[in-house]
């Protein structure tokens, strides 16, 4: 049905390779966000499954039927743009019925009864006979969702739908999104730059860089189990914390701080020399003992505050080496919105051993994830 | 003070305060160029309607004497010109509709359309605007007499159609030719705006299933109504004022199909002199069809300019 496979694609503009060698399966009824930075081929990816561009090389499958060179219109896709594209001079009717105009087995009645079931569905069947003008922007969304639907395809294409709404709009269209696309279950591939989305929407996130695919897997995974640096800095707000080092026997050695690796970690490290030491803020414990009598643990760290952005449920901390205070972005952490820090303290920072990744700093892939009780997470995940 | 004034608030003290020299030589420029465009008018307004003794007589600008007022010379140049002016608008206006609808699908074409030697192509347009008049009037005369004589072929067929009659095809290639030379500026003025729409427009009918014709007809079409405004004024101004190929292809004011601008140099010229009052009337009727084009367009062409810029 609606099933997609990509194989080898490749896409190129003059010189640029725009898209390299991207091979992904997705299933029928799968909702799959392709996110990534600003010209990392997500959208051409996506051009390409709706017909728009051309592939230089590969072939794309939609419900296992060849693609690369039909028309959109017989691709049983639908897409939405990141500007809508809503045809100015014409009524939301006659926008949400253009698409049917071209569509056999309809008499004229029957589609002006689809647009106006559609409508019903989106709940915009007041404004049928406005002009996209006379529209808000949360209310121009829903038209071209509505155009969208109303082919009622077996692909859904959307290209940064919700980039243009303000952001308590945004936060209601993507339950609203997730809604429809469960209540149609309609294949999605969904383009953003913002991992926000990415991370709450997806069944799966493809993420993308430069072209070149980077990992394919749950939010889940791809917070927690990145394949490299790359995404492990581009899922997770505040940033994943990265320090550069070397191994020192059993031992991370960075600029500021040494930190002894545990044996499991050791095993996949085996006798690689340079390092990247990566932990999420929420999972370093900031401690609030005085640092100064305290004794230092292994893992532990004194360090001065330097920005604190509270966030209500919780407080960013910007902390900088004591020895260093120029960098006073050395590292992030999250504490609650409960513990109350003030800019200059010094505290004593914990970074537990079982939460850190580690990447090998010349390749950027990770050879070490953090260890976390799969059985208890994937229960958790189909709560 | 300005309780005890009798003309209640107002208060004149504040009025001349607020003259100095600046605003008083504003003003005088002001008046100055109101007068240098009006006087001109105003004057030709003045002659058309004297007689010719009153024209001789009077102060160019100065309003007739009761005796030296006539409606004649208007009438008669109205008489001369009835003929050209159903001419020069059954030339124009299908001159017009032509090069402004192909130069508007031209430059869809070209602008959101993907083919190759598109780039090619636009230069051929765009060398085709600089093109002199001058330089094609020999090979267009010989072309439409000599070697495709368009004319004499359709003759009979012109003279079936009622209201026209047979010279009424001596217009045709002039249609054709200011259809063929407006198409390279209508293109350039239409790309210019195809340019500044989304292209997600096109996208989207692609998606839906639209063709690239249907694409244009229902979506492009009607959302450049405002710019059809500003080129169809423009390409229509400038077929109608043509003077050139007219003069070419329909060779002289006796002709019966001369258009108004072969007419008007001979309306009021004798051997016994010129009449002004004349041919000041025929002046301004000539004017006229533009001038109603501009009134009845002159939203649109508002609309146009904004959207464009």
């Amino acid at each position: 049905m609606g099933q997609i496979q990509l194989t080898d694609l490749m896409k190129r503009f003059g010189d640029t390779v725009a898209v390299d060698d991207l091979s992904l399966d997705i299933a029928d009824e799968e909702f799959l966000v392709l996110v990534g930075p600003s010209g990392c081929g997500k959208s051409t990816t996506l051009r390409m499954l709706a017909g728009l561009e051309t592939p230089t090389s590969g072939d794309i499958y939609i419900g296992g039927d060849h693609m690369n060179y039909r028309v959109p219109q017989n691709r049983d896709i639908a897409m939405v743009f990141q500007d809508y594209a809503l045809y100015p001079h014409m009524t939301v009717r006659q926008n949400i019925r253009f698409g049917l105009e071209e569509e056999e087995g309809y008499t004229s009645a029957e589609r002006d009864e689809r647009a106006v079931e559609v409508a019903e569905t989106l709940g915009i069947s007041d404004l049928l006979d406005r002009k996209p003008d006379e529209l808000s922007g949360g209310q121009q969304q829903r038209v071209a969702l509505g155009r969208a639907i109303v082919r009622d395809p077996e692909v859904f294409l959307m290209d940064e739908p919700l980039s243009n709404l303000d952001a308590k709009l945004r936060a209601e269209m993507r339950t609203e999104l997730q809604n429809l696309q469960d209540q149609l279950a309609v294949t999605t591939v969904y383009v953003t730059h913002n991992q926000t989305e990415a991370m709450t929407m997806a069944d799966r996130i493809a993420v993308m860089d430069d072209g070149e695919l980077q990992q394919v897997a749950s939010p889940f995974e791809c917070y927690h189990e990145p394949n490299n640096l790359f995404v492990a800095e581009f899922i997770g707000e505040p940033m994943i914390n990265l320090v550069r080092g070397t191994r020192s026997e059993t031992t991370f050695v960075g600029e500021h701080f040494s930190y002894p690796l545990d044996e499991d970690v050791m095993e996949s490290v085996g006798d690689r020399d340079d390092l990247v030491l990566g932990v999420r803020p929420e999972d370093i414990v900031v401690a609030d003992t005085d640092p100064d009598d305290a004794a230092i643990g292994d893992h532990e760290l004194r360090m001065d505050v330097t920005v604190v952005e509270p966030h209500g449920d919780q407080n960013v901390l910007h902390l900088s080496h004591p020895d260093q205070p120029s960098d006073d972005d050395a590292l992030q952490a999250v504490t609650g919105g409960m513990h109350l820090v003030t800019r200059g303290d010094r505290v004593t920072v914990r970074i537990p051993p079982d939460t850190i990744h580690v990447f090998d700093a010349e390749t950027g892939t990770a050879v070490h994830n953090r260890r976390h009780d799969q059985e208890a997470d994937l229960t958790e995940l189909e709560q | 003070m300005s309780q005890s004034s009798p003309t209640g608030s107002f208060d004149v003290a504040s009025l001349v305060e607020d003259v100095n020299l600046r605003r008083v030589g504003q003003y005088a420029l002001v008046v100055f160029f109101l007068g240098f465009f009006l006087v001109p008018l105003e004057t030709g307004i003045m002659t058309a309607i004297k007689t010719n003794e009153s024209v001789a007589r009077s102060l160019p600008f100065a309003p007739p004497a009761s005796e030296g007022f006539t409606l004649g010379n208007i009438q008669f140049a109205l008489e001369q010109l009835s003929g050209s002016f159903f001419n020069s608008l059954v030339m124009s206006i299908p001159a017009t509709i032509g090069s402004v609808l192909f130069g508007s699908m031209a430059a869809y074409g070209l602008t959101m359309v993907n083919w190759r030697a598109q780039m090619g192509v636009l230069m051929l347009f765009v060398v085709g605007v600089f093109v002199p008049y001058q330089a094609v009037l020999v090979p267009l005369a010989r072309f439409w007499n000599n070697i495709f004589p368009l004319a004499r072929m359709i003759e009979p067929m012109v003279a079936s159609i009622p209201f026209f009659q047979g010279y009424h095809a001596d217009l045709v290639p002039l249609v054709i030719t200011h259809i063929a030379y407006g198409i390279p500026i209508c293109t350039i003025l239409f790309r210019s705006y195809y340019q500044s729409l989304p292209n997600s427009l096109v996208e989207a009918g692609k998606i839906d299933g639209a063709s690239i014709t249907k694409i244009y007809r229902r979506i492009i079409l009607p959302i450049s109504k405002p710019m059809f405004g500003v080129v169809f004024i423009y390409q229509f101004t400038q077929i109608y004022n043509e003077f050139l190929f007219a003069f070419t292809l329909v060779t002289g004011s006796d002709a019966p199909a001369a258009p108004v601008t072969l007419v008007l140099p001979a309306i009021g010229a004798s051997t016994s002199g010129i009449d002004f009052g004349i041919r000041m009337s025929a002046a301004f009727l000539a004017a006229v069809p533009t001038l109603i084009l501009y009134v009845a367009f002159a939203e649109q062409f508002a609309k146009g300019l904004r959207t464009e810029a």
